[in-house]
């Protein structure tokens, strides 16, 4: 029997659909049809400015907007060569793992949710909505934040704020020893997840898994350690993996990284630097309000940028972050103008689910639901 | 780049002048150029080295010359594989004409290269050989022309929107 | 041939219009068609801190014959649209729809070959709600919008 499940769907998460064929409730053959949520954002790149697409990129992977930002500007910068101060660097590590919490916070939300379990749900979103108070204090923005610029962040953080960081930390641990309780020694669960939508490490690989996923297979493998960015080379945190591959494993490594990344914010908070925020190399960075109103220097770089973008040398620039989800890359080609000639999204999500059909061969119609939340597909980044 | 010199002489030595010369682009990533009839045995011979091996196909993708004509032939591919054993990274070109946009298929060397270059085959019209599955990936199947060409509008080629059952 | 077209307009049909609105307004059952960003808003409006449950809309389910606010969030592209008209075809009457942030509006930032300029170029839409996502408040708004154009609806209008 052939089933079609989606694209509308309470499981699917987003718009994808799946048309399975079934032998009695077990699954024969799966395959995945994607494109519902294709915006042609590659397509509008190359007709807007290297700033102006800063706020598109906020809509790929929407639950973490900020990691995004953060890697579609380093991709700027590589090409341009511009540097980025210390304090910058430190509040973009602070607020990228903050993204991070709460991408993990939906997606073991949204997965325990399918398989049947709805109070962590509602406790980790409300770990989100603490963190969105913390993002609109700083950004302006609950979700979409557009809070990076090509060199630096568009303003400081507000007094205070650091404590309330430190306060959002302490809720989430404390939320994640609820949700534990819950879950890890819960029979039902362990049945559900155990064993179930296994891939292998060496079948990973060749796919082109990174992130969370790969790491439940018992690679270790990060690109804030492999390719350090940032000021992540200064802080200790581990990189938890687990060998088993299933859902069970992804489940874990994900509340074990949310406790990682509470670590790292703790040491960026306790040595955050002083100094500015962006930097000034005003031929290809926006100039601060003061220098456009004060100064004729800062006026004509600002216009200059705003009207011709900022023409950076031709060439070439790939750069990656450890987005949630795993390596979300851009890569971009300039021929010298104003808009970028080609610009690439490496989405994380994409590869993932080439090997869905593998991870479901032969398990039931109910196990689809949890293992195609346990990958974390978020369609504004499978599709763009 | 001090390390490309272990397996640009390997890389020499079994294909010959199909491989260019390996310079680095703006992120430091060594870029090499190498003809279209020996792309799939140069990302062979990248994945089985011992010591490095290359085994993470990062990316792949295209880029449409067409405003450029005077760089070469008009697609460009772009392959970008990463070794996690050695955390080096390494990119990979080649040109293919528009004439014929056909090249062979790299999923006999890396899985993931499957939907990689379904969507290339949507976007710019490249086929490959040897794909266990070509078809469209994001787009619908009636859908016509290739939408990441720079000879395709931004707002599409109909002014009222087409969908699939229209 | 309804006991309201055989009495006319009058005492007995307002009173009934009273009753019957009062009961559609605070039991909406909202179908969340949610494709992208404005989907996570909308889950953050059911949860727990802007609950729309305090307006009894609270059930959501998922099945288009029990629903009748369909609330569209997110970009809708050509591809998705038959899909979207067969669900909006599939509800029984009465209906409404609100049409959630920028891209279900007018088509949002995505001016491009794949993306529907605005959901009511194929179906009629009750209330648009402009935000790029729009704030929790912003949505919890239109279902008070909706509440209010359902109070002025009288039975002889429909069948």
């Amino acid at each position: 029997m052939i089933l079609n499940i989606g694209p509308s769907h309470p499981a699917t998460h987003g718009a994808i659909q799946i048309v399975i064929e079934l032998e009695g409730e077990t699954i024969v053959r799966a395959d995945p049809v994607i494109g519902y949520l294709h915006r042609g954002v590659e397509k509008l790149a190359e007709r807007i400015t290297y700033h102006q697409f800063i706020p598109y990129t906020d809509r790929l992977n929407y639950v973490s907007c900020f990691l995004n930002n953060v890697g579609y500007v380093m991709a700027v910068e590589k090409l341009v060569g511009v540097e980025v101060p210390e304090r910058a660097q430190a509040i973009r590590v602070i607020l990228s793992e903050m993204s991070r919490i709460m991408d993990h916070m939906v997606c073991l939300g949204t997965n325990v949710v399918d398989i049947g379990a709805f109070t962590p749900f509602l406790y980790m979103f409300n770990v989100r909505e603490w963190g969105y108070d913390i993002l609109e204090e700083v950004c302006g923005a609950r979700m979409t934040v557009s809070y990076c610029r090509v060199g630096g962040v568009s303003d400081d953080l507000p007094k205070g704020v650091e404590e309330k960081i430190l306060k959002f930390c302490e809720l989430t641990e404390s939320t994640m020893a609820d949700v534990e309780g819950l879950l890890n020694k819960n029979r039902i669960f362990r049945d559900r997840t155990v064993g179930i939508g296994v891939i292998s490490q060496q079948d990973a690989i060749s796919y082109g898994f990174t992130g969370p996923n790969l790491r439940a297979t018992g690679k270790q493998w990060d690109i804030r350690r492999a390719f350090p960015y940032l000021t992540y080379d200064r802080y200790e945190f581990d990189i938890p993996t687990h060998d088993g591959g299933d859902i069970w494993a992804r489940y874990w490594v994900r509340m074990e990284e949310m406790r990682q990344s509470v670590r790292i914010i703790r040491q960026a908070i306790k040595d955050i630097p002083g100094g500015r925020i962006i930097s000034d190399d005003f031929k290809h960075v926006l100039p601060d309000k003061n220098g456009v109103y004060g100064s004729i220097e800062g006026l004509i770089h600002h216009f200059k940028q705003v009207m011709h973008g900022i023409n950076p040398p031709k060439g070439e620039a790939y750069a990656s972050v450890e987005a949630a989800n795993g390596e979300l890359g851009f890569y971009l080609v300039s021929d010298g103008g104003r808009s970028p000639y080609r610009l690439r999204i490496r989405p994380p999500c994409f590869i993932y689910f080439q090997a869905f059909e593998q991870m479901i061969k032969g398990h039931l119609i109910a196990d689809l639901v949890g293992v195609l939340g346990s990958i974390n597909i978020i369609a504004g980044e499978l599709d763009r | 780049m001090g390390d490309v010199a272990n397996y640009m002489e390997g890389l020499k030595s079994q294909l010959g002048d199909a491989v260019g010369e390996a310079k680095a682009a703006l992120d430091g990533v060594p870029t090499i150029e190498i003809k279209p009839s020996a792309i799939i045995a140069a990302l062979k011979f990248l994945h089985e080295l011992p010591e490095e091996g290359f085994d993470l196909l990062t990316d792949l993708t295209a880029v449409d010359w067409l405003q450029y004509p005077e760089t070469g032939e008009r697609f460009e591919l772009v392959y970008l594989v990463c070794s996690t054993k050695a955390n080096q990274r390494i990119r990979l070109k080649c040109r293919i004409s528009e004439l014929n946009p056909c090249i062979e298929s790299a999923t006999a060397v890396y899985k993931g290269a499957e939907w990689l270059e379904r969507e290339v085959y949507d976007l710019f019209g490249i086929r490959f050989d040897g794909h266990p599955d070509l078809r469209r990936i994001m787009l619908w199947e009636e859908f016509e022309g290739h939408p990441l060409r720079k000879d395709f509008p931004t707002r599409g080629l109909h002014p009222v929107e087409r969908t699939p059952e229209s | 041939m309804g006991l309201e077209t055989a009495f006319g307009p009058g005492f007995i049909t307002t009173t009934l219009d009273k009753v019957i609105n009062w009961g559609r307004r605070w039991s909406l059952y909202p179908m969340p068609y949610g494709t992208a960003c404005c989907a996570i808003e909308l889950m953050g409006t059911l949860a727990s801190r802007y609950d729309l449950a305090r307006y009894g809309a609270e059930a959501i389910r998922f099945s288009p014959r029990q629903c009748d606010l369909l609330i569209v969030s997110g970009t809708i592209n050509n591809k998705m649209t038959p899909v979207l008209k067969r669900i909006y075809e599939q509800m029984s009457e009465p209906k409404w729809v609100i049409a959630m942030g920028a891209c279900a509006s007018a088509g949002g930032p995505f001016d491009s070959y794949a993306v529907l300029q605005g959901i009511d170029r194929v179906l009629p839409v009750d209330v648009y709600i402009p935000g790029c996502p729009p704030r929790p408040e912003a949505l919890l708004q239109a279902v008070i919008k909706i509440q209010e154009k359902i109070d002025k609806e009288t039975v002889l209008d429909r069948k």
